[in-house]
């Protein structure tokens, strides 16, 4: 394996990893800008040039491969490259080169939302000199939409290129091209096809200055005013991890975060706007009962006892429904809460779309089935025709949470049922036909661990605080089965949850958050951990 | 001084010197003959033994370039001839399209068949429509006289040539630009590695060679390597299609053997400058060559060796001839203004490099400079195309050469004509 | 961004021969793009969103791409031109041999800057670089033809010849 030296220090990497590759997997900073792992190599930005011994010129680190010499033009007997990246003549052609990107640049940062989170800034706060010797007209270009959901300002524009790379190699839709040439290049979409593919949003995650925003996040707040969970989406099954930016109970944006193993460096725009559903709904914020045509309201010790006197009475004629929705140690303790018949609503499914890069937006639009499937218990098939032939008489519903119509067959069930109680954190229709709602968390405010479609656990964390009186899922179900059997011993903690989870289904034996961490762990061919 | 026999040039006085028939009355295509019963790595130790050396202006020997192509490479190879002229200074290709089109074609074939290929491409740029349709004449005739196509004169050799059209833009003429621009694509050139030879024209190994550089080749095979490096100093020899323009007598394309003095081209070939002015800087290599002062013009040979001492280089052997009437700095923003037009944008210091340059110029020549102006300007160049001192060790912070293309003119301007700056720069600036 | 008609209105080449002959000589399609774009510019005089539209659908290619490629070149005009575009060379052989003076004199006969078209669509003035025939200097290409060794005056003729 080819042995390289950068600033006095050896690593031995493999054959073909760039000078790029190996500084940034060692923490040697070498700033950049059109270079992006998932893109292909330009060299344009000039960046990142660094001295390599015995070539004349400075070479670009993005496009300067390691590879074995021949023992006699070895430098110093052993190295196969020596690389400079912090002597003087490098740090000055740094500072040359941030002038040039500079010279149109507007000081925009007090306005721009960018700061906080551009390269331009931290490599001109790093790298570059304090003030331009510019003193022509800088290039002037007002604002311009290149789609429903992204701005172009084109006066920070460093032409990177990395944005059009982006439409042409991963999501193969090539909206964004370069228009004209020299100085007057600038990035444009043409007027009848706007950058509106579903994966438009990651544009403005990769442009690294304030030149392509989001129009959705645009002069909302300040990255360093906002929190940064890193969790995992949850708008399809293929659980693409995520980073959700919010301050106080207000989510502002979501940003893909890197899993090579879930979605590589990016996410789709459904996951990535969606958060908006929860911000306007009818919250449920405490235990409600049915009162004819209204709910009353009623505490905690008082719902879980009619619940569970509800569910007693019905002797065994009570059904459950677990949900895709819900995290595997809510949908765990549905299925262990009694014996009986196990079912869910019918599932939400969307168009599934492949990228050329790989990206997948998946059919199933619900995050957890995967887990619910294996963790609930026995799901029936056709619940209607169960629930008709075992005359169940009560139902037990987790609420997917999603608004949708019921049809004239799920009409007729609910109406047909003794009492229908409902854990939900909002009035869907279906909590509207319940007889007891248990305000359960919204999904922004729920922690566990779901399953997304490759057999992949994650760890869902929460983002936004609990409001009122909600309970996380798993503890009012928690409640449930302590007060209907008063012997056992209550579980306090969602990690007693997933011990026992593991012991009754071993592929998810010995899984914690601590574990999971931030990448998750793979179920496929899992032995006894 | 002895008079040179022309080698490429020798029938252009003749009217049907562009005619196949005339061109094989004079032994056109005998060359491509004997090629063909040639095993193809021998004619490219020949060109190799011969010191054949870029007419394009990059001056890389042609045998080494050949030599690039992987041996046994599943893919197929390309030949492109470079007919892309757009150097200011340089019109002699033009010249070699009209009137010798044939010579140009067997160098091709001849290339063609050295390096394995079986489609090549003439990629000429768009603005030459006169020369385009006449080598589309030339193609129907060669294929017709199975010259081009299928079992070339006989041999099992086949080869079909395109005709491309470039369409304005002066960095298609760089290798790489040329290539994407062949792709279909804007000419931005690529970066290297991986080098044209093993990826080039849709990832196979392709080669690029000027027009003369291959109408050189037919005289090569037929009078030997030897010969050849005989005509003019043996590191870079040959004929030469030298072309001289601005103030002189008579500007035109003279074939002279290489090494010959830039003193006897302008003032003997050329007709020395017009008026009885003085001689005040030339352009040896096009305008992307670092200027000559007169004295240093009237003391250098047009060699690649001694231009480069010189600080300069030879190029595409364009001269451009300033005398004493003309304003060095409204020269340089000339340039500068023709380096800020066909900058392809891609990198950061060319794009934003030659415009700063424009701008800060324009503004000098209308009075509003300072005198750090000046010595900015000569950072700017540096910081764009290098330092023109090989031995400090950096240059050219570009993707392509057109970085020290632009800076090295510009530089050698501000430097040899310093005062001629400064006299532009308002009175009280100076004084200050 | 650009107009470029609507997504699905097409283009429709009057030689139909010479686009399959174009596009049969490259080993890839995507080569082809220069030469119909050329071809469909001598038909139809500029390069309209239509034809954007049918390139691409020939070629295999997003027309953002073509567009791409398009406005990168001098060659490829947008929008129409006058009858004779007269591109001067203004590049350095040519400015010293008077190449200003041809630019003022169009100017000041015709009324147009360059960049401009003549109120009857007579000329387009144009400043182009350097046409890579210095030794005639100045230059000038009215469309296809060079026309080389001019003064003010054959310059003058040449312009009066043209309708």
């Amino acid at each position: 394996m080819p042995l390289i030296k950068i600033d006095g220090k050896e690593f031995e990497v493999e054959s073909g990893t760039t000078v790029l590759q190996t500084a940034e997997a060692n923490g040697i900073e070498i700033p950049q800008y059109c270079y992006h792992p998932a893109l292909e190599i330009v060299g344009s930005c000039r960046m990142c040039l660094v001295q390599v011994e015995g070539m004349p010129k400075l070479q670009v680190s993005c496009n300067t491969f390691v590879g074995d010499v021949p023992p006699d033009r070895k430098v110093d007997g052993k190295y196969d490259m020596v690389v400079h990246t912090q002597n003087d003549l490098v740090v000055q052609e740094r500072k040359n080169i941030l002038e040039f990107l500079l010279l149109n640049h507007p000081l925009d940062c007090p306005v721009c939302d960018q700061a906080g989170e551009c390269y331009l800034q931290d490599y001109s706060f790093k790298f570059g000199s304090a003030h331009s010797r510019f003193e022509e007209e800088k290039r002037v270009r007002p604002n311009e939409y290149l789609g429903s959901q992204i701005v172009i300002n084109h006066n920070r524009c460093i032409l990177c290129s990395r944005c059009v790379r982006f439409t042409q190699e991963i999501s193969g839709t090539s909206e964004l091209f370069v228009e004209a040439r020299g100085y007057n290049s600038k990035i444009a979409a043409l007027e009848d096809r706007p950058l509106d593919n579903l994966l438009a949003g990651n544009v403005a995650d990769i442009c690294p200055v304030g030149a392509l925003l989001s129009t959705d996040y645009i002069h909302k707040n300040r990255i360093w005013n906002l929190d940064q969970q890193p969790s995992v989406c949850q708008d399809c099954s293929v659980g693409c991890n995520v980073d959700v930016f919010s301050r106080k109970n207000q989510i502002f944006r979501l940003t893909a975060r890197e899993n090579q193993d879930v979605n590589g460096y990016f996410m789709c725009d459904i996951g990535r706007y969606g958060f908006h559903r929860f911000e306007e709904i009818d919250r449920v914020v405490q235990p409600l009962m049915r009162n004819g045509e209204t709910f009353d309201a009623l505490d905690w010790d008082e719902a879980i006892q009619k619940t569970a006197k509800l569910i007693e009475q019905a002797k065994g004629k009570t059904a459950r429904m677990g949900s895709p929705f819900h995290t595997n140690e809510s949908n765990f303790l549905l299925g262990q809460m009694m014996a009986g018949i196990l079912g869910s609503l019918p599932p939400i499914r969307g168009e599934e779309i492949n990228y050329p890069s790989g990206f997948r937006i998946s059919a199933d639009r619900s995050p957890n089935l995967r887990g619910m499937t294996d963790i609930c218990g026995e799901i029936a098939e056709d619940l209607p025709f169960e629930l008709n032939a075992r005359n169940i008489c009560g139902l037990y519903i987790l609420d997917d949470g999603v608004d949708r119509d019921l049809d004239n067959t799920w009409k007729d069930i609910l109406a047909r049922m003794d009492f229908v109680i409902v854990q939900s954190y909002a009035m869907t229709d279906l909590a509207k036909s319940a007889h007891i709602v248990l305000p359960g968390l919204a999904p922004f405010e729920r922690e566990g661990t779901i399953t997304n479609d490759q057999g992949r656990v994650q760890w869902l964390r929460p983002s936004l605080p609990i409001q009122g009186e909600a309970k996380p899922d798993w503890e009012i179900l928690a409640l449930v089965m302590k007060e209907m059997d008063p012997g056992k011993l209550p579980m306090q903690d969602i990690s007693q949850v997933m011990k026992e989870m593991g012991e009754k289904f071993p592929d998810y034996k010995g899984l914690s958050f601590f574990r999971l961490g931030s990448t998750g762990i793979s179920l496929n061919g899992r032995h006894e951990a | 001084m002895k008079a040179f026999k022309p080698v490429l040039t020798e029938y252009f006085h003749e009217q049907e010197c562009h005619t196949l028939s005339f061109y094989k009355s004079v032994g056109g295509y005998s060359a491509l003959e004997k090629v063909l019963k040639m095993d193809p790595q021998e004619v490219i130790q020949e060109v190799k033994d011969s010191n054949l050396r870029g007419r394009g202006g990059a001056g890389f020997s042609t045998g080494v370039k050949w030599g690039f192509i992987p041996k046994d490479s599943p893919k197929p190879t390309y030949l492109i001839n470079n007919a892309d002229e757009s150097e200011p200074g340089t019109f002699k290709d033009r010249l070699l399209m009209n009137k010798a089109p044939h010579q140009m074609l067997e160098g091709m074939i001849i290339a063609a068949y050295a390096i394995g290929c079986q489609t090549a491409f003439i990629y000429i740029r768009g603005e030459f429509y006169k020369e385009f349709q006449l080598l589309k004449k030339i193609m129907a005739e060669a294929y017709e006289n199975k010259l081009l196509g299928q079992n070339i004169m006989g041999s099992t050799y086949n080869l079909d040539v395109v005709i491309h059209r470039g369409a304005g833009a002066y960095i298609c003429g760089e290798e790489t630009g040329l290539i994407e621009s062949l792709e279909g694509k804007r000419g931005w050139p690529r970066i290297k590695p991986p080098f044209p030879a093993i990826e080039g024209y849709l990832q196979c190994p392709t080669i690029v060679n000027n027009v003369e550089t291959l109408a050189c080749l037919p005289h090569i095979i037929n009078r030997g390597a030897d010969w050849f490096k005989s005509i003019g100093p043996e590191k870079g020899p040959g004929p030469r299609l030298f072309c001289i323009s601005g103030r002189v007598n008579n500007p035109g394309v003279f074939e002279e053997p290489m090494g010959i003095s830039l003193k006897d081209l302008i003032f003997d070939r050329a007709g020395g400058i017009p008026d009885g002015k003085k001689l005040k800087a030339v352009f040896p290599g096009g305008s992307s060559s670092a200027i000559l002062t007169a004295e240093e013009a009237l003391d250098v040979k047009m060699d690649f060796e001694e231009l480069v001492e010189k600080g300069s280089m030879l190029g595409s052997a364009g001269v451009i001839v300033m005398d004493e009437t003309v304003d060095m700095v409204q020269a340089c923003l000339n340039i500068a203004r023709f380096y800020a037009h066909e900058s392809c944008g891609q990198c950061t210091p060319c794009r934003e490099g030659t415009a700063w340059l424009v701008k800060m110029l324009t503004r000098l020549v209308n009075g509003g400079g300072t005198p750090t102006d000046i010595d900015m300007i000569f950072e700017i160049m540096d910081n764009i195309g290098g330092l023109i001192d090989f031995s400090k060790g950096s240059f050219g912070k570009t993707i392509c050469p057109f970085g020290e293309a632009v800076a090295w003119p510009v530089r050698s301007f501000v430097e040899k004509f310093k005062d001629e700056f400064l006299e532009y720069l308002p009175r009280e600036k100076v004084l200050a | 961004m650009n107009s470029n008609g609507t997504p699905n209105e097409k283009f429709t080449f009057t030689d139909k021969d010479k686009v399959e002959k174009i596009l049969s000589q490259y080993p890839d399609k995507k080569s082809a793009t220069l030469p119909l774009l050329h071809l469909a510019q001598s038909e139809q005089g500029y390069i309209s969103g239509t034809v954007i539209n049918t390139v691409g659908g020939l070629v295999d290619c997003h027309p953002a791409l073509v567009m791409d490629c398009v406005s990168f070149y001098t060659m490829f005009y947008t929008k129409p031109h006058g009858r004779h575009i007269i591109q001067v060379c203004q590049t350095l052989s040519c400015s010293l041999n008077g190449a200003d003076d041809l630019v003022d004199h169009v100017q000041d006969k015709y009324g147009i800057k360059p960049g401009e078209t003549s109120e009857d669509d007579r000329f387009t003035l144009m400043k182009v670089e350097c046409l890579g025939s210095c030794g005639t200097a100045p230059v000038v290409q009215i469309n296809k033809d060079y026309h080389e060794d001019l003064s003010p005056e054959k310059f003058d003729d040449l312009l009066e010849s043209l309708s």
